[in-house]
């Protein structure tokens, strides 16, 4: 084949392109990383038609060993760990098959799912199909649609078929192309093409100004303006489907479903102590849970009364328990308590010294301990005894759950609560109160806080799908600079006195499960700008993220989450997906996937990165490792 | 915010147990400030900063990690692209000496480096303000480990009375900018730079303390 074609233009390439699925003979090289071309044989003389290839050809060779550590090691992604294949293979094989070669002509189907791309001929036996690693297909499926006729699947968005040149749909979208004045295999297209790569904002507004010459001349004469308007539009969605699609640089795409409008939801006072304490019936029980959970919600707790209703928050206390059932149990758990204290405070040194995973944990909590909120009075000082208590009932919490121990975090989580609550035993089990609620983020192997960060982009894709994709393309899908914030709920973010208003409020579950990742998908959009305005890469969102601390507006941010919760919840596009995370009912529609990104338009949601150039087109390879995090450090840090 | 000048980078990631001073050094080295009651680490924290050596500047990107086990998952991806790596400990506490080794292969096999790619590691003694009767680890044994591991850089600071911390910083970018010209000089014939690695090649297990050799150079 190769013979045949001496004289080829390569017209792209991209780098980072595993082989997922291929026919029999390339099985040795399934999951290799390769770089993928779209080239054409030489069309000057004008003699033979012009045939285009697609064609796959793995990196020296090598077969990565990890790619199912991608998500969590997305800090970089360049260079895994690979190990050569030259060993494992025949000589003659290797040699023979040197790179997957596929004519356009034989293309008929292309499904995008994910990352993936699988390319069909007539049969449903795929041909192969293609993971791009590094997230970008976008650009790949737009030069694909400008050579062939492409257009979506009725049934499937991500299905795109090719269209026969005679087909009805080629018809119509060939009379889209026309009405625009362009033509998809010309070059005036092709240039603008090209510039909007490289230029997107000016170009685009050319795009729009060639619509907008359309608009002007077809109105003069004045008759069929519903027609043409239908027309327009359609040309418009045209436009956006066949050229101006995302290359991770910039996006022009169709309008993703709305939201509802949001709503405003203004933080009310604390709940006050008349309030709480009409609630009791003469045997002290509690009257109107719900009600007392929405004031709470709404605008915490009063100080005076806070500690006792922290009790009812953080399960010590049963709501529904009456005064002499809760003086009961009071004593029945300072017992446990001081058993379970007494349990570690009579080791003998000749014990611990043969029990090292206790003696560590005593070493690092005491550690910590020492570096717990010192900047406040309360824990102020040498030999201060409120950090004794500290350490006292983290040493019980050992005791009382030695699977988990002491995991880093814990202390900041007890510290506010010992503050209120100053007696040991009570602090200790409102504590466990507290872990129960967040104990998966202490997993050992840290699944909790991936889900939980894996969920925070999900939500955050749906509401500010233009963010999840910049932030996507800058390799922080993963939401790691968020990790402190989840952790520990933003208690290294705000101030003493809004920790402890934060947390009352979010112990309520109003309005909905996971409401702490609302808030943090409140702060990222009102941080948005900032990020995307200065086109921030990984190193310098993790640093303005942790440069948030202490300058977050608690109460605009409960307010701000609140009304995307209700946006959610009343969009008519709501996802099982996004109602399992919040705890909504399920009704059993599709779930989008995660990185399934919905795409915004409009001119001002164009955001162009001169320093990372991704993509480029005519004979320009695009390699990943050029826009690998640490260059990209290097070439435009802070 | 973007620095205009075009300062070499340099990746530095300071690790060793919790505790042993790693967010102390940093901070005292980037903004001269000893804070005893400061929080310990979650996550991952950087600062720059920029270090003149010999007239040139360079820009000291310093990555801090939470030390515990059970956050290597988030710490690791971050080991990617060093080019300096500080193991550090404090002299008052054998444990975290000892450690160092752990350190040393996580490091390492994270790190992701290419054959024969060095990477400078610096171990540094934090905490030498200590009383005398505190001390667990003497230098010698910091001596004789560096030299069992193959490291030539070591100094013993404290965070706390700012001894030899800009020191410690200075020696990691010497020792990097040595095994810098060492691959330069293996890669390319010619040779008109000036060869660093001459005057360390034959004492390259060497230790020395209190960064005295280094700033001699
Ligand atoms: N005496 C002394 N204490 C130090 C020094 N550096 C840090 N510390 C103390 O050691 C503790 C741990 O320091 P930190 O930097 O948080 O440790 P990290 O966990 O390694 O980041 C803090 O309480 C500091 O006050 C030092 O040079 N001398
Ligand atoms: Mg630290």
């Amino acid at each position: 084949m190769d013979e045949e074609f001496k004289d080829y233009i390569d017209i792209f390439s991209q780098d980072g392109v595993l082989l997922k699925q291929a026919p029999s003979s390339f099985i040795p090289f399934i999951n290799a990383i390769g770089t993928i071309y779209i080239w054409s044989t030489e069309t000057n003389d004008g003699t033979r038609p012009i045939k285009r290839f697609l064609e796959w050809k793995p990196n020296d060779v090598t077969i990565d060993s990890d790619v199912q550590d991608q998500e969590w090691a997305v800090v970089n992604t360049v260079q895994k760990r690979s190990r050569t294949l030259s060993g494992n293979l025949p000589a003659d094989h290797y040699n023979k098959l040197r790179s997957l070669k596929i004519n356009f002509e034989d293309i008929k189907r292309v499904a995008k799912k994910n990352r993936d791309l699988t390319f069909f001929d007539g049969s449903s036996e795929p041909m192969c199909t293609l993971l791009f690693q590094h997230g970008d297909c976008f650009y790949f499926i737009d030069l694909l649609k400008t050579y062939l006729s492409v257009g979506p699947s009725r049934r499937d968005k991500n299905i795109f078929i090719v269209y026969d040149a005679d087909s009805p749909e080629y018809q119509e979208l060939n009379k889209t192309f026309a009405a625009l004045d362009i033509k998809p295999n010309d070059s005036s297209f092709w240039t603008m093409f090209k510039n909007i790569k490289e230029h997107p904002y000016e170009s685009s507004l050319m795009a729009f100004s060639k619509v907008s010459t359309y608009v002007y001349r077809s109105v003069e004469p004045g008759n069929n303006d519903i027609l043409l308007n239908d027309d327009l539009q359609r040309s418009l969605s045209e436009i956006d489907d066949n050229i101006t699609h995302s290359g991770g640089d910039y996006e022009l795409v169709q309008k993703p479903p709305q939201l509802p409008k949001r709503k405003e939801f203004p933080r009310c006072k604390p709940l006050r102590e008349e309030q709480w304490k009409a609630q009791f019936t003469c045997d002290g029980k509690l009257e109107d849970v719900e009600s007392i959970k929405t004031l709470i919600f709404r605008g915490g707790v009063s100080p005076k009364i806070r500690e006792e209703v922290w009790k009812f928050l953080l399960d010590y206390y049963p709501w529904d328990s009456t005064l002499a059932e809760r003086e009961a149990l009071v004593i029945a758990k300072v017992q446990e308590y001081y058993d379970m204290k007494l349990q570690w405070k009579s080791f003998t040194k000749a014990q611990e010294n043969n029990f090292s995973d206790f003696a560590q944990r005593k070493s690092l909590i005491e550690k910590d301990v020492n570096r717990t909120d010192r900047n406040l009075d309360f824990y102020a000082g040498d030999n201060n005894q409120n950090l004794q208590k500290l350490n006292d009932i983290l040493m019980t919490y050992v005791m009382y759950n030695f699977d988990l121990g002491y995991v880093q975090g814990m202390s900041d989580l007890l510290s506010p609560i010992l503050m209120l609550i100053g007696n040991e035993p009570d602090a200790f089990w409102c504590f466990v109160g507290f872990m129960n609620k967040l104990i998966s983020n202490f997993d050992i192997d840290q699944a909790g806080m991936k889900d939980q960060l894996g969920n925070l982009f999900t939500l955050l894709n749906f509401v500010d799908p233009f963010l999840a994709k910049y932030l996507e393309t800058h390799d922080c899908a993963n939401m790691f600079f968020c990790f402190r914030w989840v952790l520990v709920w933003f208690k290294r973010e705000l101030k003493q006195e809004d920790v402890m208003r934060f947390w009352e409020v979010l112990w309520t579950g109003y309005p909905c499960q996971n409401f702490h990742l609302l808030v943090a998908v409140a702060i990222l959009e009102h941080e948005r700008s900032e990020l995307m305005g200065n086109d921030y890469g990984f190193t310098e969102i993790l640093k303005h993220i942790n440069e948030l601390s202490c300058h977050l507006d608690m109460d605009l941010m409960l307010n701000k989450a609140e009304g995307i919760f209700f946006q959610i919840k009343e969009a008519d596009h709501l996802t099982d997906q996004i109602r399992f995370i919040v705890g909504l009912p399920l009704i059993g529609n599709h779930c989008t996937d995660s990185h399934e990104l919905i795409h915004f338009d409009s001119p001002d949601c164009l955001v162009s990165s001169e320093s990372h150039p991704k993509c480029s087109v005519d004979r320009v390879s695009i390699s990943p490792d050029e826009i690998s995090f640490d260059k990209s450090i290097q070439s435009n840090f802070l | 915010m973007r620095s205009t000048t075009k300062n070499p980078l340099l990746k530095v990631v300071i690790l060793g147990d919790g505790g042993v001073g790693k967010s102390c050094l940093m901070n005292r080295f980037v903004s001269n400030q000893f804070d005893e009651h400061s929080f310990h680490t979650i996550g991952v924290e950087f600062l720059n900063k920029d270090l003149d050596i010999d007239g040139q500047t360079y820009t000291l990107q310093i990555w801090d990690t939470a030390g515990q086990e059970r956050f290597k998952t988030l710490r690791t991806p971050f080991y990617r692209g060093s080019d300096i790596c500080m193991l550090t400990y404090a002299i008052d506490d054998k444990t975290s000496f000892k450690n160092l080794e752990l350190w040393r292969k996580e490091f390492t096999y994270y790190a992701d480096l290419k054959e024969n790619n060095q990477i400078p590691f610096l171990v540094v003694g934090n905490k030498s303000d200590v009383p005398r009767e505190e001390r667990e680890v003497s230098q010698l044994e910091m001596e004789t480990w560096c030299n069992e591991n193959g490291i030539t850089s070591c100094i013993e600071t404290s965070a706390k009375n700012a001894s030899n911390v800009q020191e410690a910083f200075k020696m990691a970018v010497q020792h990097w900018l040595r095994l810098e010209s060492r691959a330069d000089k293996n890669e390319t014939a010619t040779n008109d730079t000036v060869d660093l690695s001459k005057k360390y090649g034959d004492n390259r297990m060497s230790c020395c303390v209190g960064g005295s050799e280094e700033s001699s150079n």
